[in-house]
């Protein structure tokens, strides 16, 4: 967190102060890079909100931070044993899925708050129908609805495994009452795109204010010219690979000839 | 510290892959064996996707057989003619190989396919390995020589499109061996692998060709083979490695020529044993991960990936 940023916060902040509820957002940070050297990065997001000054801490209302990345479709197998093997069988698409899911807030929310607002994707609670609105769901030979509701929970476990799908409430740090901030792990699997941040004030479970904004994680430098290069001339990159196996197979041979005959 | 490998989205450790690369080479200069047939399933054990896995360990394999060849090749031990049809019967093979893969990655059951296939693989090299060289180190042990027979003359001699191999001074059909081509081939397009260890006792008990010709002969096909393999998983599966690739192909290089010298100070029959026992635990942890239960019975795939 930047000093200049934050002391706009600050000023921001005092402007709002006669008004009534307001958030304010402090992160400035819209880009992360991976590079040969990226293995995930802390996204800082922190801000101001106000609330009634004259409430205890727990009425002052609750910040929730929710992280979107770009959409992905996936297949989703279930394994089986057969003859002693275990082998895919049965398989759902889900079509829409963000690549990247985190939630965080202040304190522990209602599922009817998540409900009402169809916010979340970790809670299967809220779904009894497992229609969560975003995601299309190819079910295949699934037609049990105990068997869908494996599947639904299978699919948020699996991301929760690559830390790409995750729930919080205790992860925001408030600062002198009304400041906000929290460090969101962004893990060196996320793919790249477009992600949206939304912020919400929640005052007597109800969305207050909200803000949203976003950032983009892209490749630059060698890893984006080997990536762009490979889907772009996929003929010439297998070529060049050939080229410098070759090249490298052909040098050795004679370096050590050589090495071996001095 | 890690590296962010392009292709495969992963950021890994580079020394585990430069030791990787390193103590496969070291194996297969050693043994005189590609090393593809190790190279796939540990970079899979590792967390390499297998399709990133089976196109880069087909490029990989380019280096390695370039740089056999040419030592064979100084000796005169190539048969440029078998070479060639062997290639055109390969070339063939690894497109259906490539194709196979697609479809089974399509379908879902790339994984277990080439698992149940290197466990297979693996297990019969291994079991084979084990007791051939046991038997000479048992031979060797009771002061008893072994004779060897010259020329095999079996059916290959009597297939019809006839011609003279004159560098490994046969003169049988075509047929057999651009068949054995065309089987290395698949293997080659769904494998990731050279297929030597297949190739080498074919080339010496269906072909006939004599031992000292067969190595270098091996080598100089499967630079091609693993060339149209590279070339059509870049073009097909979108899955080579670029960044991968060179660092296994330098450290395996030069683990494959300190491999060479390595052997020249042991017996072949003691090398072989040892081998026999790695391959054999590789497969063993193959078939654990067939055969046990795994703790969660769901895994997902991007529908992207081969697109």
């Amino acid at each position: 967190m930047n000093l200049k940023s934050f002391s706009i916060i600050g000023l921001i902040y005092f402007s709002l102060i006669s008004t009534s509820n307001s958030l304010v957002i402090g992160s400035d940070e819209n880009e992360i890079l991976i590079d040969a050297n990226f293995s995930g990065k802390d996204l800082l997001v922190f801000g101001a909100f106000y609330a009634d000054p004259s409430q205890p801490r727990e009425k002052k209302g609750d910040i929730l931070i929710e992280v979107v990345g770009p959409k992905e479709d996936i297949v989703l197998r279930k394994k089986e044993s057969f003859f002693g093997f275990w082998l895919n069988s049965k398989s759902v698409k889900f079509k829409d899925v963000p690549s990247f899911y985190y939630l965080s807030s202040t304190s522990e929310l209602k599922d009817s708050f998540f409900e009402e607002n169809s916010i979340g994707l970790l809670e299967t609670s809220q779904f009894p129908e497992l229609n969560w609105s975003l995601i299309t769901t190819d079910w295949g030979s699934v037609s049990s609805y105990d068997e869908k509701q494996e599947f639904f929970e299978a699919l948020i476990r699996n991301k929760s495994y690559e830390n790409v799908f995750k729930k919080t409430s205790d992860e925001i740090e408030i600062l002198d009452g009304n400041l906000f901030k929290t460090n969101i792990p962004i893990p060196n699997t996320v793919p790249v795109g477009v992600y949206d941040v939304n912020l919400y004030l929640i005052l007597n479970n109800e969305i207050s204010k909200d803000y949203s904004y976003n950032f983009t994680v892209r490749r630059i430098g060698i890893e984006s010219l080997i990536y762009n290069f490979a889907n772009s001339f996929p003929l010439t990159y297998g070529f060049t690979s050939l080229l410098i196996a070759l090249i490298i197979g052909w040098i050795s041979a004679d370096l050590f000839r050589r090495f071996r005959k001095a | 510290m890690s590296i962010y490998l392009p292709i495969a989205e992963i950021s890994i450790n580079i020394f585990l892959l430069i030791s990787l690369g390193g103590v496969i080479g070291f194996l297969s200069g050693m043994f005189g064996l590609g090393g593809g047939f190790l190279m796939t399933p540990m970079l899979i054990f590792i967390g390499i996707p297998t399709n990133v896995a089976v196109a880069t360990s087909a490029n990989q394999i380019v280096a390695a057989s370039v740089s056999g060849t040419i030592g064979h090749w100084r000796q005169g031990l190539v048969d440029i003619k078998m070479g060639i049809v062997l290639v055109s019967g390969g070339i063939l093979g690894s497109f259906v190989g490539v194709s196979i893969f697609e479809y089974l990655s399509d379908i879902g059951q790339i994984d277990a396919v080439i698992s149940i296939l290197y466990f297979v693989l693996l297990f019969s090299i291994g079991s084979l390995m084990l007791i051939e060289s046991s038997q000479v180190i048992r031979d060797r042990i009771r002061k008893k020589t072994v004779k060897k027979k010259l020329h095999y003359h079996n059916w290959a001699h009597r297939l019809p499109f006839k011609t003279k191999f004159y560098t490994s001074k046969l003169y049988i059909s075509v047929i057999p061996p651009i068949i054995i081509g065309f089987v290395i081939g698949i293997l080659s397009g769904t494998m990731g692998i050279g297929g030597s260890f297949i190739l080498i006792p074919a080339m010496i008990y269906f072909l006939g060709m004599p031992t000292s010709k067969v190595i270098g002969t091996s080598l100089f096909q499967i630079i091609f083979i693993t060339a149209v393999v590279t070339l059509l998983h870049a073009t097909t599966t979108f899955a080579l490695d670029a960044v991968l690739a060179v660092i296994l192909i330098i450290s395996s290089v030069i683990g494959a020529q300190i491999g060479v010298i390595t052997a020249n100070k042991l017996r072949g029959e003691d090398l072989r044993a040892l081998l026999a026992i790695i391959v054999l635990v590789v497969a063993a942890q193959i078939a654990a991960e067939l055969f046990i239960q795994p703790d969660d019975l769901f895994n997902f795939s991007h529908m992207a990936n081969y697109k």
